[in-house]
């Protein structure tokens, strides 16, 4: 326990928190959520942004791919790179709700729902890209291994499938995972609940839950189950979009370190972007004594130490691509710095590398904004690492002759742009839905608190 | 409104035929359902394929040799520049699709050039004119034949006084003949020869010269001859290396050639001949200097060097490139044998001539045999307005151009492909050009048309040339099967030789800085006569790799000094005129020489041809000639983004293009790495099967011509993207030619490398598809499956070779185009979103194969060849089966000059190359 006798200071959970008031206070949020101007601000701009990709990807399957500003020698650009960061922003989620919960770190209790909604949201978008890439997105389905009157299987030596395969079962752990976790929070808004028809919903979406021993028992059971599956999952589904580009033999694509690499960047990410949301959020919804200063504390730390692994691997692509001698490798990682696309290379190492160093300082992780400031430039870098990585690779690879650029096109941004109305209208109706923070795990670490608080009394006395 | 009403319902009853009125106001309901009834029972009938009223011959008694489903190859000759390029043409039930060279005709040998190649498109060109047009309206051709008797009626009274012909000078004994029928029927007549832009006659047989001396002369590719040129000089070269020093503004295919290349502008160039003729005759230089080295050379090499030069450089050049050849002892000297009417005893004159009988009133009425003389007016634009003064003037030809919307009548002729014709090669062998097809439009014949002039009434082009050609059935038809007339048999008599030379006078002494424009046709676009083939347009220039659009080539000199990038527009001024374009930086540029190319800057003519580029013809001098001064060039701060398909020349000091010495040719450093003799513990990546395709690409041969692209590209069914499309890097070339430069910038060594799909046998591609829709044949082919791509893209991006192209978007032709007739029935049309690719033309291989099947055997060398092998001048690709040792690709891949490609990354591709030999003079290798 972390919040034993080595914790510091700063306690993660506010003066006077009991469990009835955490029950009455978060049970109360999304009704509230329909009353504040706020939400409906926020609301009416992520709707408009979820338009803006409806209409993009309208004039997308109406004139091919050919609107977005891809040519031959880069043939892959925004879809992908868009992919790769809204599949890492995922991860932290999951992280969070699975990683630090076999490892006891019951900080996550506060922010786990948050972020795995955030993780299902994310990996929503991410879906949505490699669909839309397609040449001929009608066909997507021919990846998957369905008994075709041809006979026609996948290729399944190609990381696409695998690619397929992983981010399908993230999704679909992701969402049990979260979903699970609802079900007690559900009876409990099913129980809250003024009007027949949210009692008929919630009822619905909790199961039948009545809060039985058995159905704790269980409950509690499948619940490290499925977090025990969604660990592995952490690694594996940035591993095999790694994959994707480390299989292939193009300079600055084919390298052993991507796997690790990529999981890493995607935990920072992923980190960052909690941060992102969670500091608004918890400032607009006067969350400060369930999430705690701590929690940005520790969050921002977890995003440090991801940044050096990236930044590690950075080192690595470099140092590699000198050490293995080889002139293409050589000339990418080169070019990455000093090329046409130098300053994304530049602005990537800025964001990921020099920014995240602020986090040493106390002051630097006390303040919201100052931490707020630096999630952004973290994403902004994650992104950058992204574009540098799929673009710059392909700008220019063995032969001189068939270099040539890639521009982005108005559909390139606004498709872009779409993405993130997608994912805040997934998160402001999630807002004003379901719970925001798990009522029944954060009235378990309330009474666990008080137990221990009142142990440590009796100790001093 | 109520007259806006009555209008519209007044143009609804012309646009629909009587009884199609919507809803006739005396129709009862009753009626109407007993015309429903009776239009529903009668639509299947008139549904049914009726015959026409003549009587025709059901398919089932076929014409003779045609299987439906089969092609049929028919024999023919293109005209170029008046002379004839013998052509087979490959015809899919009745529809030409596409052109290969004639091997029985001497000046194709079974080649042809991309311009030829791209011929057939325009058959099907939907700007082609569909009616006779008279004062910009359409009419009828039998509105035509009226008015045109009454004028005949006059011109007979006359004796043809005030009537003028315009024509392009031809080697077609039938035009000569009825154009001389036209002058002796109105003696008072006139006939005017307007040249074209050939400026290269001097006929030459290169197979057996040690060392060629071009200025300025791009004998390999502007040349009627070219195409035999360059099979002999590159069969010469692989025998055992010839050498080749070239001096030119700026750099041509010969150039590329050269084992030493020397960027002199004309002056430069006129001097350099003096120097070299005088050297020759009186001293024998010493030092490594480009006219040392050529002196020496010449001298030694005797009757088996030889000296060509561009006709533009005016007649006193050729004088000394003839003394030149006498000196080493060139015997006979060459001579202009070329069968071309351009010195016709009863020709007027040219186009100076033309204007001042018009403009003294001696012509009044016209007649221009497809001839733009609107659009390549040098220097000015005075014949719209000359044009408009005549009584009557008619334009023959097949778009509605410049010309034609200038002259009072615009009337259709028939394409090549559609009408009879007879013309000569440049040695003289005359060729029967037969249709391939009946004409697609309503359009008449250029023959017929000339010979309607004095007669009234044309009669059909094939009598026509039937009655020059006297000549037993048996002879005929055995002269069409074979493309060429017999010598022996051939007793209709050429015209008389040209005895003077042609060209601009030389040019005034230059200051020594003093820049100088040089202007020459497009190399694909000509004179603009091509402006509206897709196809060339997009083809892009082989050293500055522009596409759709043109630019001043300057030296990356020049431009230094002037501060100037790609792209930049400046304005040069000579005397009165000025001319604003954009400025190419090109290297091998000659320092003071600033190159134009004409083709472009068209205003009417088709929608391709329309807007692209820059006209120059306008800052040409008004006499014609190709050079001018150029007083000033300065920056206007405007800029333009060129399209160029390739943006880097520098091979990145990256082992891509080999370059080895000729005295290391036979022994050259091996490569370590040779996929030949790698072994592996992996099992093979595919089973073996009966044939093992292979493709050998003798980079010594290939001059970078480029006729191989637009065979892929018509045997293909290749799309034309657009400028735009091209801009954003999208050209979907299935072969192109990669052009690399190395050393010196101003006088570089220019690199050639065609790159097709290499049909990796260890194919990254196929790895990384996750539907399997790019899978490997047991014979080696790395096979594209169109129906089962969703256009990931991951292929492309794991082929080093960046061999492939896809469709970004929908990038086929209109439903309703007849562009569509053009296509090869054998190849898929590819769809938006799927990933294409050279197949090593799978289709040939196929139907190969479906005859040797047939006949129990396998299939034979030769019988087999790619479209871009097939059409090669110099025979630089060649491919073939690599299990027969006996086959010329096992032959080519065992030689020492063989490598592959990017091999390190055990591709082990199955198109190799053999390393470009150069054969520079030992003396100026470095000490």
């Amino acid at each position: 326990m972390t919040t034993g006798k080595d914790a510091p200071t700063e306690p993660l959970l506010g003066a006077g928190v009991t469990p009835q008031t955490l029950t009455q206070e978060v049970s109360a949020m999304p009704g509230a959520f329909g009353r504040r101007r706020g939400w409906l601000f926020g609301f009416g701009i992520a709707f408009v942004l979820l338009m803006v990709l409806f209409g993009s990807v309208a004039w997308l399957f109406t004139r091919g791919i050919g609107v977005w500003g891809l040519n031959m020698p880069v043939a892959w650009g925004f879809a992908i790179t868009n992919f790769v960061w809204w599949i890492g922003i995922g991860h932290a989620g999951t992280f969070i709700s699975a990683v630090l919960l076999l490892l006891h770190q019951s900080w996550r209790t506060s922010i786990n729902r948050f972020a795995e909604a955030m993780t299902l949201f994310a990996v929503a978008c991410a879906g949505l890209f490699p669909l839309l890439h397609l040449g001929r997105p009608q066909f997507f389905y021919w990846l998957l291994p369905y008994p075709d009157t041809m006979g026609l299987w996948p290729q399944f030596r190609s990381p696409l499938v695998w690619d397929m395969f992983a981010v399908g079962t993230y999704a679909t752990v992701s969402l049990l995972f979260w979903y699970l976790g609802l079900v007690p929070d559900l009876a409990t808004m099913r129980d809250r609940a003024v009007t027949l028809g949210k009692r008929r919903l919630y009822g619905l979406m909790a199961l039948g839950w009545r809060g039985d021993l058995r159905h704790w028992h269980h409950h509690e059971r499948l619940y490290l189950i499925m977090a025990a599956l969604a660990t592995p999952l952490v690694v594996s589904v940035h591993s095999i979009v790694g994959m994707d580009f480390a299989v292939a033999n193009l300079p600055g694509w084919h390298s052993t370190i991507f796997p690790p690499y990529f999981v890493a960047g995607a935990v920072f990410s992923g980190f960052a972007m909690v941060l992102t949301l969670v500091i608004p959020v918890r400032a607009a919804c006067g969350l400060h004594h369930l999430i705690t200063a701590r929690h940005l504390d520790l969050m921002a730390k977890v995003m440090l130490a991801t940044g050096w692994m990236v930044t590690y691997g950075y080192f690595t692509e470099f140092f590699t691509a000198w050490q293995s001698g080889d002139e293409f490798e050589r000339y990418v990682a080169i070019n990455r710095l000093t090329g046409p696309y130098a300053l994304a290379g530049w602005g990537m190492l800025t964001c990921n590398v020099i920014v995240p160093q602020l986090v040493w300082f106390r002051r630097v992780r006390a303040s919201p904004v100052a931490l707020f400031a630096v999630s952004i430039l973290v994403n902004l870098g994650m992104w950058l690492e992204r574009y540098v990585i799929v673009i710059t690779s392909l700008h220019r690879d063995f032969l001189p002759s068939s270099w040539g650029l890639f521009q982005a096109t108005f559909w390139d941004w606004s498709t872009l742009l779409g993405s993130f109305g997608l994912f805040l209208s997934l998160l402001f109706v999630f807002l004003r839905l379901l719970p925001a923070i798990s009522m029944a795990e954060m009235r378990n670490f309330v009474v666990k608190a008080e137990t221990a608080a009142a142990k440590t009394k009796g100790h001093d006395e | 409104m109520q007259s806006a009403d009555q209008h519209l319902r007044a143009r609804l009853a012309d646009e629909f035929p009587a009884g199609a009125h919507a809803w006739p106001p005396d129709l009862s309901r009753r009626h109407f359902l007993e015309l429903m009834g009776a239009s529903l029972a009668l639509a299947g009938v008139a549904g049914c394929y009726r015959p026409p009223r003549e009587d025709i011959v059901p398919y089932g008694d076929t014409p003779e040799a045609l299987v439906p489903g089969n092609p049929l190859t028919y024999a023919t000759a293109m005209p170029w520049h008046g002379f004839a390029r013998g052509i087979l043409v490959r015809a899919h039930e009745g529809r030409p699709i596409k052109i290969e060279g004639n091997p029985a005709h001497p000046d194709s040998l079974g080649a042809t050039d991309a311009i030829t190649q791209a011929a057939v498109l325009g058959l099907y060109d939907p700007d082609r004119s569909t009616t006779p047009v008279h004062q910009r309206v359409p009419v009828s051709w039998a509105d035509f034949d009226a008015a045109w008797r009454n004028q005949r009626a006059r011109f007979d009274t006359l004796g043809g006084d005030g009537f003028a012909l315009l024509t392009e000078p031809t080697t077609s004994p039938t035009q000569l003949r009825l154009v001389h029928a036209l002058l002796d029927h109105w003696p008072h007549a006139r006939w005017y020869q307007a040249p074209t832009l050939l400026a290269h006659e001097v006929e030459a047989d290169l197979s057996r010269a040690d060392v060629i001396l071009a200025i300025d002369d791009d004998i390999l590719v502007q040349h009627p001859g070219s195409l035999r040129h360059a099979r002999h000089f590159a069969a010469r070269r692989r025998e055992s290396p010839n050498r080749l020093y070239v001096a030119e503004p700026s750099p041509t295919v010969t150039g590329s050639m050269a084992d030493r290349r020397l960027p002199a502008t004309p002056a430069e160039c006129r001097a350099l001949l003096e120097t070299i003729a005088s050297q020759l005759e009186h001293e024998t230089p010493s030092g490594g200097g480009f006219v040392a080295q050529v002196t020496r050379d010449l001298r030694e090499a005797g009757p088996r060097g030889r000296c060509f030069v561009g006709a533009h450089l005016g007649p006193q050049a050729q004088k000394l490139a003839d003394r030149i050849n006498r000196l080493i002892g060139v015997t006979p000297p060459p001579t202009h044998r070329h069968p071309r009417s351009d010195n016709d005893p009863r020709a007027t004159g040219d186009l100076t001539t033309l204007a001042a009988d018009i403009d003294n009133q001696r012509v009044h009425t016209l007649v221009v045999l497809d001839r733009n003389i609107v659009y390549t007016e040098a220097g000015g634009r005075t014949w719209p307005d000359r044009i408009g003064r005549l009584a009557s003037s008619i334009h023959l030809g097949a778009y509605h151009d410049e010309t034609g919307q200038a002259c009072q009548w615009h009337l259709p002729t028939s394409h090549f492909l559609e009408s009879w014709n007879d013309l000569r090669s440049s040695d003289g062998t005359a060729t029967i050009a037969q249709p391939a097809s009946t004409p697609r439009l309503n359009t008449r014949a250029p023959l017929t048309l000339l010979d309607q002039l004095a007669r009234g009434s044309g009669r059909s082009d094939y009598a026509l040339v039937r009655e020059t050609w006297d000549a037993p059935p048996d002879d005929w038809s055995e002269w069409l099967r074979r493309g060429t007339v017999p010598r022996a048999q051939d007793n209709v008599r050429p015209p008389a030789p040209p005895s003077l030379r042609r060209g601009a006078p030389p040019a005034p002494p230059l200051a020594g800085d003093a820049l100088v424009a040089v202007f020459r046709p497009d190399r694909y676009l000509d004179d603009g006569r091509w402006a509206n083939n897709g196809w060339l347009q997009e083809l892009p220039d082989p050293f500055s790799r522009l596409a759709w659009g043109n630019a001043a080539w300057i030296s990356s000199a020049l431009a230094r000094k002037h501060g100037l990038n790609a792209g930049d527009h400046v304005v040069l001024t000579c005397e009165d005129r000025t001319l604003e374009i954009p400025v190419w930086i090109q290297p091998g540029q000659a320092g003071s020489a600033v190159t134009l190319h004409f083709g472009y800057g068209r205003r009417a003519g088709g929608h391709i041809a329309q807007g692209v580029g820059v006209n120059v013809f306008p800052f040409q001098p008004p006499s014609g000639a190709t050079e001018c001064v150029i007083h000033d060039l300065r920056s206007t701060g405007r800029h333009t983004d060129l399209i160029s398909t390739q943006g880097h020349f520098d091979m990145a000091q990256r082992d891509l293009v080999r370059v080895v010495p000729a005295a290391e040719a036979d022994h050259p450093p091996t490569d370590a790495l040779s996929p030949q003799e790698r072994s592996t513990l992996f099992p093979a990546a595919f089973p073996e099967g009966e044939y093992a395709w292979a493709m050998a690409i003798d980079l010594r041969s290939c001059m970078g011509c480029q006729a191989c692209v637009i065979a892929c590209q018509a045997e293909n069914n290749i799309p034309v993207v657009g400028a735009a499309q091209v801009a954003r890097g999208r050209e979907m070339h299935w072969i192109r030619i990669d052009r690399y430069y190395t050393g010196d910038e101003t006088s570089p060594l220019m690199l050639h490398q065609p790159v097709p799909c290499m049909h990796c046998e260890n194919a990254p591609c196929e790895l990384v598809c996750p539907v399997g829709a790019t899978v490997h044949s047991s014979e080696g082919l790395n096979d594209m499956v169109y129906n089962r791509c969703i256009g990931t893209r991951y292929c492309s991006n794991n082929c080093p070779y960046k061999v492939r192209r896809f469709n970004f978007l929908n990038f086929r032709v209109d439903d309703d185009s007849p562009l569509n007739e053009r296509h090869n029935p054998r190849v898929t049309v590819r769809e938006r979103g799927v990933m294409e690719k050279c197949t090593y033309c799978v289709q040939r291989i196929n139907a190969a194969r479906i005859v040797a099947r047939r006949e129990d055997r396998r299939i034979r060398e030769n019988e087999l060849r790619t479209a871009c092998q097939q059409v090669c001048p110099t025979e630089a690709i060649v491919f073939g089966d690599k299990n027969d040792p006996a086959s010329a690709v096992s032959r080519r891949r065992a030689h020492p000059l063989n490598y592959a490609l990017l091999t390190e990354l055990n591709t082990q591709p199955r198109t190799t190359y053999l390393a470009r030999v150069t054969n520079r003079a030992p003396e100026d290798a470095p000490a």
